[in-house]
């Protein structure tokens, strides 16, 4: 329960952080918190029924934990890694003319 | 059936990937990779079995394919077939090409798949594939527009995903029915997260802005697919699961009205039609059962009007108006804008009956007001003078109407029942009316509607509005 309210914890305050922070690789950074919660959650709902590495061997006889979440997430880490890594590349181009960052003024400057 | 559906999926991504390896056959792969999509949207058009697929059990993959899938598959064959043609003689490079087929195959796997999972994977990589298209010129304004789009449908899928994991806790499967039995938090998360992909009002507001700043055969791929691609997995909810349906339709009703608001005021060929996507996505919405001819008949013309505003001297509407439009593309431009606004004998019009007589009685009244703001947008556009100017047009450009505005007047032929008196009627009193509002009012008063709610602070924060609001209606119907 306490693990459960702390990574919605961190899913909401990453999200608060996309909103309320100002410089642009703050935002990026606040999502990252923000997935890092998700991520946290699958490892949080496989764990449901045990904790164990889900590698069957017939002499173990222990609770396993659900390999599905835990499969399906990693191909959500990886898909994560690739768009902050297109952000950031997008990020360091804009740096060269708002030298800020400052998520505004390179709004106001482009709308 | 079976082999050819997983040997199509896989050819898009295929052709994609070699064109690295063979830059000289560029444009012939992108080519067979359109050309391969849309065989095999006809040959499942013509199937009365729909085709069912389950890959490595009840967690597995699953596809499901019909009738109604078809309609999307032949739109992202043809705009995508368009697209390339409309760019043939162009500079661009290979890899813009294998970008193009990147965003054609993922748009063809989120359509095909009916697991959460393989929806979510199918639509980041869209959206990463539709991010280099937008950001390929590497002006500073295409990097923030792109950036922010990332950014904003990046974290609409970190809370689709957790409403993933909650149909997985009670379902064992993230099959599309498992959200029968969900929580309504998990519905309300993975609507979130579809609503905020497909553009739809409000939470969708991103889109106006990307598809009008994108370059014109990137913005038409845009408007023309990449939106449909979470509009179909919406769709398919709505007729599976009884709580989400009156969600769907409301929306949709919402998203056509304040999209032809918009619409009517902006100032900015590229803004007025990026906004009459919205309102369309509104439309292919509003009647969940027959969305996928509305989605063909709005993808066909869209796409090609943005190609056509991409040959416009100048994209202000008020200097088009003085100006006028060069005659050469005078033609394909008043029959895609008769299209939009439902004219008799184009395909706009069977799918706008059919939208029209699948509407419930509440919506009634509001999908009709939409109907006759979309012939008033289109109005200011269609009513501008031809001139003698000289553009230069490519065989290549008049290939790429040729296949959009070909394809739509074989597809007046999918509804033929359309044609009777009283709709025919019905539809040039709606044009009627669009047009005397655009002469009696909208023409003279220049309204500047805030446009606020497009800012990125507040397309974040709407998403946490959107959230309580989905959670309540899905909670109390």
């Amino acid at each position: 329960m306490f693990l459960e309210a702390a990574v919605f914890a961190t899913i909401l305050l990453g999200f608060l952080g996309t909103v309320w922070k100002q410089n642009l690789m703050m935002k990026i950074m606040a999502m990252d918190v923000m997935s890092t919660g998700v991520i946290a959650y699958y490892v949080l709902a496989a764990a449901r029924k045990g904790v164990f590495t889900p590698i069957f061997l017939p002499e173990r006889r222990v609770d396993y934990a659900d390999p599905v979440p835990q499969a399906v997430i990693l191909t959500a880490i990886v898909i994560g890694l690739s768009i902050q890594a297109l952000m950031l590349v997008g990020v360091m181009k804009l740096s060269r003319t708002h030298p800020t960052l400052e998520a505004r003024d390179i709004e106001l400057k482009n709308s | 059936m079976a082999h050819l559906t997983i040997v199509w999926i896989a050819s898009a991504f295929c052709w994609g990937f070699l064109i690295y390896l063979l830059p000289r056959l560029t444009r012939l792969l992108a080519l067979l990779g359109g050309v391969g999509s849309l065989g095999y949207g006809l040959v499942l058009a013509g199937q009365a079995e729909p085709v069912r697929l389950r890959l490595l059990d009840h967690f597995g993959v699953s596809l499901f394919l019909d009738g109604l899938t078809s309609f999307f598959i032949i739109t992202n064959a043809l705009v995508t077939l368009a697209v390339i043609f409309a760019l043939w003689e162009s500079e661009k490079s290979p890899f813009f090409f294998a970008q193009v087929l990147m965003v054609h195959g993922s748009v063809n796997v989120a359509l095909a798949s009916t697991d959460w999972l393989s929806l979510y994977v199918a639509l980041e990589v869209l959206s990463i594939a539709a991010f280099l298209l937008v950001v390929y010129p590497r002006g500073e304004r295409v990097i923030w527009v792109g950036l922010r789009y990332l950014l904003v449908s990046n974290v609409a899928m970190l809370f689709y995903l957790v409403g993933a994991v909650l149909v997985y806790e009670s379902h064992h499967s993230f099959d599309f029915v498992g959200l029968g039995e969900a929580p309504p938090e998990a519905m309300a998360l993975l609507l979130l997260g579809l609503l905020v992909k497909g553009g739809v009002f409000p939470l969708g507001l991103w889109l106006p802005m990307t598809h009008g700043e994108a370059e014109a055969p990137v913005s038409a791929l845009l408007s023309g697919v990449v939106v449909k691609a979470p509009l179909l997995p919406l769709i398919r909810c709505a007729l599976l699961v009884p709580q989400v349906e009156p969600v769907v339709r409301l929306v949709g009703v919402g998203t056509a009205v304040l999209g032809v608001l918009y619409g009517m005021f902006a100032q900015d060929t590229k803004r007025v039609l990026a906004w009459s996507t919205t309102s369309q996505v509104g439309f292919i919405l509003a009647a969940p059962e027959v969305g996928g001819f509305y989605a063909l008949a709005h993808g066909l013309v869209k796409a090609a009007l943005f190609l056509l505003a991409g040959q416009l001297p100048s994209r202000r509407l008020a200097v088009l108006q003085q100006e006028g439009m060069p005659r050469a593309l005078g033609i394909p431009w008043t029959l895609a804008c008769c299209s939009m606004a439902g004219f008799p004998l184009l395909a706009g019009f069977g799918a706008k009956v059919l939208t029209m007589q699948h509407l419930l009685p509440w919506q009634v009244w509001g999908m009709t007001g939409a109907a006759v703001g979309t012939a008033t947008i289109y109005a200011g556009a269609f009513l501008l003078p031809w001139k003698p100017l000289a553009v230069p047009l490519t065989a290549g450009f008049w290939a790429a109407m040729g296949v959009l505005l070909g394809g739509l007047a074989v597809a007046n032929g999918v509804y033929d029942e359309a044609f009777t008196w009283e709709s025919v009627w019905k539809s040039l009193v709606i044009i009627a009316c669009g047009w005397g509002l655009y002469w009696g009012a909208v023409r003279r008063v220049g309204v500047r509607l805030p446009l606020g709610l497009e800012r990125l602070e507040h397309l974040l924060g709407m998403m946490s509005v959107g959230l309580v609001v989905l959670f309540w209606l899905v909670w109390s119907w």
